[in-house]
């Protein structure tokens, strides 16, 4: 089986500061990993990176064995969804949140139904009345399972999480934990959550751009 | 019906009624004669230089001046406006010229050859005027309308980024901030429609009046300057934030920072 994302000797360069440097790995599809690291040390970069945010000064980075070209970044940006901290829902009710990608020529053809989109909040433990509610007002950790509900409903199979358990509570965590345990779907999440390492079958660590250390939990 | 000349004993009484403002300035404590004195200055000479290159202008007649005239009005407004929007020239400068010069000759050339029809097309009274107050006014609209447009996308890059992750293309995703800026360069000239000969009279209709026109006649040439301007204004917006795409993004659809002038 080949690698789905595949750095080869990686080094990204922003504002004259070296962010990463020569980083090289593999990951398969259904692995979960983790990069862990102190703030600074570029886990972000590296996720951005993957998704052409980041301006790649050395080295090459493959998604499904093609390498990362304008050409190819739409269908590794349509395959993938990326989750931050504060996540962006842009409309303003949940709802429309949820439907913002559907507006799209590509999904156009695709609009869930509405007991799709209860459905889906459901596995995250979502009550299906905050559809109407107001995107400013809820919390955090909903906003992060909306964003990642918007990508369940895309059909997603490679999500990059960013710090995503940090806003989440016991209960929301696990009904995150749930949805991942699918054998499709492929992680790469910076995390610092010891039950959340733990689940992960690989754990890079970074420090100051590089890639210091690879830890195979087994479980993969 | 000739207007009637101001002497030069008479524009000196004229300067002397800026005594007046000045005197009140200095005895609320406000020290501004030295940029007043300078701002009466500049603006007499620079008019001064207009004058004597108007007169000639109009003299000569000769369309090759005339065209020359414009071009570098239109050069002058190109940088005037990339600077005003805070924009580097070298990555913008062609877009900004392609997308003003072709609403100015548009909207020009429909308000001279099609409407007004004077003798020569080229008619140095009709087209200089005219092209300037278009060009003006699109040059306002056009700094709202950069402005407003990169400004929104920096300031929202996370929500751009986001549209590009659920399929957006480069157009899909920034459309809401480009019909924003398009309104906002709109609404002056919209509102100043809506609103003309009541609140103030328009300036060229109060130049033609004191010209010696008939009111009819000046408020038809309102008419047709304000729509002009309208016109002129909503093409150059759009045409200019369209091209300036091409410059400011990188081939993964990111936003160059490198295109914006550091402050």
């Amino acid at each position: 089986m080949s690698p789905l994302i595949r750095f080869d000797r990686v080094t990204v360069i922003s504002r004259e500061k070296t962010i990463l440097s020569d980083i090289s790995f593999s990951l398969y599809p259904g692995q979960k990993a983790a990069v862990c690291g102190k703030s600074g040390s570029g886990k972000s970069t590296m996720l951005k990176t993957l998704l052409g945010l980041h301006v790649i000064k050395q080295g090459t980075v493959y998604f499904q064995e093609k390498p990362l070209t304008p050409a190819s970044v739409h269908s590794i940006r349509s395959c993938s969804a990326y989750i931050g901290q504060e996540p962006v829902l842009a409309a303003e009710s949940v709802r429309d949140a949820l439907l913002v990608p559907f507006q799209f020529k590509t999904h156009r053809e695709h609009r869930p139904t509405e007991a799709q989109l209860i459905e889906v909040l459901q596995r995250l433990q979502l009550p299906a009345d905050i559809l109407s509610q107001n995107s400013n007002r809820i919390s955090g950790g909903e906003k992060q399972r909306i964003a990642l509900a918007r990508g369940l409903l895309l059909g997603k199979k490679l999500y990059l999480l960013d710090e995503v358990t940090s806003a989440l509570d016991a209960k929301s965590k696990h009904a995150v934990f749930d949805v991942f345990s699918d054998p499709q779907l492929t992680v790469v999440s910076v995390a610092h959550d010891p039950e959340w390492l733990e689940r992960c079958g690989l754990v890079f660590e970074l420090e100051a751009g590089r890639l210091t250390q690879v830890r195979r939990n087994g479980n993969t | 019906m000739e207007t009637l000349d101001i002497e030069l004993p008479r524009m000196a009484l004229l300067y002397g009624l800026c005594l007046l403002p000045c005197l009140l300035l200095w005895l609320l404590g406000l020290r501004m004669n030295r940029d007043i004195g300078i701002s009466i200055l500049r603006m007499s000479i620079q008019l001064a230089l207009v004058g004597i290159y108007l007169k000639m202008l109009f003299e000569l007649n000769r369309p090759w001046l005339n065209g020359l005239w414009i071009l570098m009005m239109l050069v002058v407004a190109d940088f005037s406006i990339l600077r005003r929007a805070g924009l580097k020239a070298r990555y913008f400068a062609l877009a900004t010229f392609t997308a003003i010069a072709s609403s100015i000759l548009f909207s020009t050339g429909y308000l001279v050859i099609l409407v007004i029809q004077p003798t020569h097309y080229y008619d140095a009274r009709y087209i200089v005027p005219l092209a300037g107050m278009i060009l003006g006014n699109c040059l306002q609209g056009n700094v709202i309308a950069l402005e407003r447009f990169y400004s929104a996308l920096r300031r929202n890059e996370n929500e751009y980024t986001t549209f590009l992750m659920l399929g957006a293309t480069r157009w899909e995703a920034v459309r809401p901030y480009f019909r924003d800026a398009v309104k906002a360069a709109l609404n002056p000239t919209i509102a100043g429609m809506a609103t003309m000969g009541l609140v103030s009279l328009p300036g060229m209709m109060t130049g033609q009046i004191l010209g010696g026109s008939e009111p009819w006649l000046a408020v038809k040439y309102q008419i047709a300057i304000m729509i002009c301007i309208f016109t002129g204004n909503a093409i150059a917006a759009v045409v200019n934030l369209k091209l300036s795409l091409n410059s400011a993004f990188n081939a993964f659809d990111v936003l160059k920072d490198e295109v914006f002038v550091k402050h």
